[in-house]
């Protein structure tokens, strides 16, 4: 025997326990990843090229309030500014569901592979998307999950116009960052809806990186002082701060995540003070026996750590194995896309077991390290 | 050779007690356990202590095996003043020179007889092929081999107080403590560990120092000294 096999026999010596045990830290260390995982989808930068030279322009007040029309030739004689398109909300649900399950914008298909490129297509597909006005394409992901194809049609209902308009799928796109979201033309939105010669937001592709500050600030200086004032940023900006308009969320998961953590600790130095109080006798006979206040400390320590190790195997385990070879998108409903557990994600919830099984262990081995030989004996009596 | 060595007094005694107390505090009120005792105790012996519950012979027995402090006196137990020794020389010091053996065998249930009897080795450098070969000897003198494999709960009380004793002995200690250890015993299996102990002080040379309630185990010791109210009745030093 070992001190090792000893520990691991002590352990296990109650197996139901220490299941129960491993189990409720791998249930939180799974949602801990997930969370984690979660928050940095929500948050994820684009980290491409074009997004880098992509600028947002929306009206100054809110992302709700419209820009009108009139903005483009304005914007496109801005030094720097190499395409410029609108995008408009267009909020439509389909068929009788309750909610919009996916987003639609209408834009320019024309400068479609110049501002968002990263879209891959065939080249008759775009074409046909450029050259027909009640076309649309729509991502890979909302065409799986409705199973549709190039040529069906399909109607909407627009939730933020009084109109339904009906399209016909063009092409299907993959490879950007959310394959979810319908694309349509401009024109055929005010066409068929009463947009009163408004856009949702623009936008743009600049020239170069160099240009980005230059043009931004040129565009909110050409509206400023003008009845749709506006705020120009990038793409990187935009996001972020329009997950900041969905409220703290980082806040919020980190709220979520320590609570999860602390529970956690909770339940682990409870299952350890549980099972050493249940072995003092003994742990007083082993003190009787020589082992030292270090020698038991590693005891229950190494068992503690044990148990919150073999959780976080796993937690963390399972939720690598289920985010990166499971159907996310299909499983979210196509509310995630790439869900991916990162070498960082699995090094803190790793570290937060490790601390775990320390924290765990402190208030037990205290009291045995208090505890006299002949007051340990007593409880045999 | 170990840091504590057989070292006997001019008289012979491995245990030397002088004007030994120990006084408990029980809310503002103390209580003396033992009063002011003195006691020699030889190697070889097998002493028995008797008296009522609350005699202090508990008390005693935990003093000489170093796992209780006196308030007052001097407990020298192979010439080492145990009292000033710190919490991890004393450990140190009860795996080398004590034995113990309980009135409820204490082994670890998880464990098998044969792991039960090497866990005081774990904390020597001893080698594997060494630590096997201590146990076997244990196991055998205690008569519980074929044991070996077995786990607590698969013996008998007699066979587990014998692996405690076992246990007890693995480290070849001088001295053996035992408490009560007949207490939860059939008259059958208290005379077979009964038997041990007495073939320990005799053939093995071993002190073994015993409290117990029945004078028919206290007939195998050699000498037994009676105690009450914290205080000798016909001991001496």
């Amino acid at each position: 025997m070992t001190i090792g096999s000893f520990i691991f026999k002590n352990a296990l010596r109650n197996k139901r326990r220490a299941t129960l045990s491993i189990l409720s830290v791998a249930v939180s260390l799974f949602l801990l990843v997930a969370l984690q995982v979660a928050l940095r989808e929500i948050t994820l930068p684009p980290e491409d090229i074009g997004a880098a030279l992509r600028v947002a322009v929306r009206n100054k007040l809110s992302l709700a309030n419209p820009l009108p029309a009139r903005q483009l030739p304005i914007i496109e004689r801005i030094p720097g500014v190499e395409a410029v398109s609108p995008f408009s909300w267009f909020g439509g649900k389909y068929k009788n569901e309750e909610n919009m399950t996916f987003a639609q914008f209408a834009m320019d298909a024309k400068k479609l592979r110049r501002i968002f490129g990263e879209a891959k297509m065939t080249e008759a597909e775009y074409r046909d998307f450029e050259e027909t006005k009640d076309s649309c394409i729509i991502g890979k992901i909302t065409a799986e999950k409705y199973k549709l194809r190039i040529g069906d049609r399909i109607t909407l209902e627009s939730t933020i116009y009084p109109c339904a308009l009906t399209f016909r799928i063009a092409g299907i796109y993959s490879g950007t960052i959310d394959d979810r979201n319908m694309l349509f033309h401009q024109e055929y939105l005010d066409e068929g809806c009463d947009t009163q010669g408004s856009v949702g937001m623009w936008w743009l592709r600049v020239k170069s990186i160099e240009d980005m500050p230059k043009v931004t600030e040129a565009i909110n200086r050409a509206f400023a002082n003008s009845s749709a004032e506006v705020r120009a940023e990038s793409e990187r900006a935009f996001q972020l701060s329009f997950i900041s308009m969905m409220g703290n969320v980082k806040v919020f998961v980190a709220s979520i995540s320590s609570v999860v953590v602390f529970t956690l600790v909770l339940v682990s130095a409870s299952t350890m003070s549980m099972a050493v109080r249940e072995r003092l006798r003994e742990l007083a006979i082993l003190k009787a026996i020589g082992f030292r206040r270090r020698e038991l400390f590693t005891l229950i320590l190494a068992e503690s750590f044990g148990l919150a190790m073999a959780g976080a195997l796993l937690g963390i385990g399972g939720a690598y194995s289920l985010f990166t070879y499971g159907n996310i998108p299909k499983m979210t409903h196509g509310i995630f896309v790439v869900f991916e557990v990162t070498p960082k994600i699995m090094a803190v919830a790793g570290l937060v077991a490790a601390g775990l099984g320390v924290i765990a262990s402190i208030a037990p081995s205290v009291s045995v390290a208090r505890m006299s030989v002949v007051n340990g004996l007593k409880t045999l009596d | 050779m170990s840091e504590f060595s057989l070292m006997l007094d001019e008289n012979g005694a491995i245990v030397s007690i002088r004007k030994l107390s120990k006084i408990y505090e029980q809310g503002d009120t103390p209580i003396a356990a033992l009063n002011r005792i003195s006691l020699d105790i030889k190697a070889g012996e097998f002493l028995t202590l008797m008296g009522p519950s609350g005699s202090g012979k508990s008390t005693l027995l935990h003093i000489i095996a170093g796992i209780d402090r006196p308030s007052e006196g001097e407990c020298r137990v192979q010439g080492v003043d145990v009292a000033r020794l710190n919490e991890s020389q004393l450990a140190d010091w009860r795996n080398q020179n004590v034995g113990f053996v309980f009135q409820t065998f204490n082994l670890i249930p998880v464990l098998t007889a044969f792991e039960n009897v090497e866990l005081p080795l774990l904390l020597t450098q001893l080698a594997r092929a060494e630590r096997r070969r201590q146990v076997d000897t244990a196991l055998e003198l205690v008569g519980l081999s074929d044991r070996a494999r077995h786990l607590p709960r698969q013996l008998s009380g007699g066979q587990e107080q014998r692996v405690a004793i076992a246990r007890a002995l693995v480290t070849d200690p001088a001295i053996v403590v035992a408490d009560e250890p007949t207490g939860n015993l059939d008259s059958h299996s208290a005379h077979d560990v009964l038997t041990v102990l007495q073939s320990l002080s005799r053939e093995a040379g071993k002190t073994v120092i015993m409290v117990t309630h029945d004078p028919k185990a206290a007939a195998f010791g050699s000498r037994t000294i009676h105690l009450e109210k914290g205080e000798l009745l016909n001991g001496s030093p």
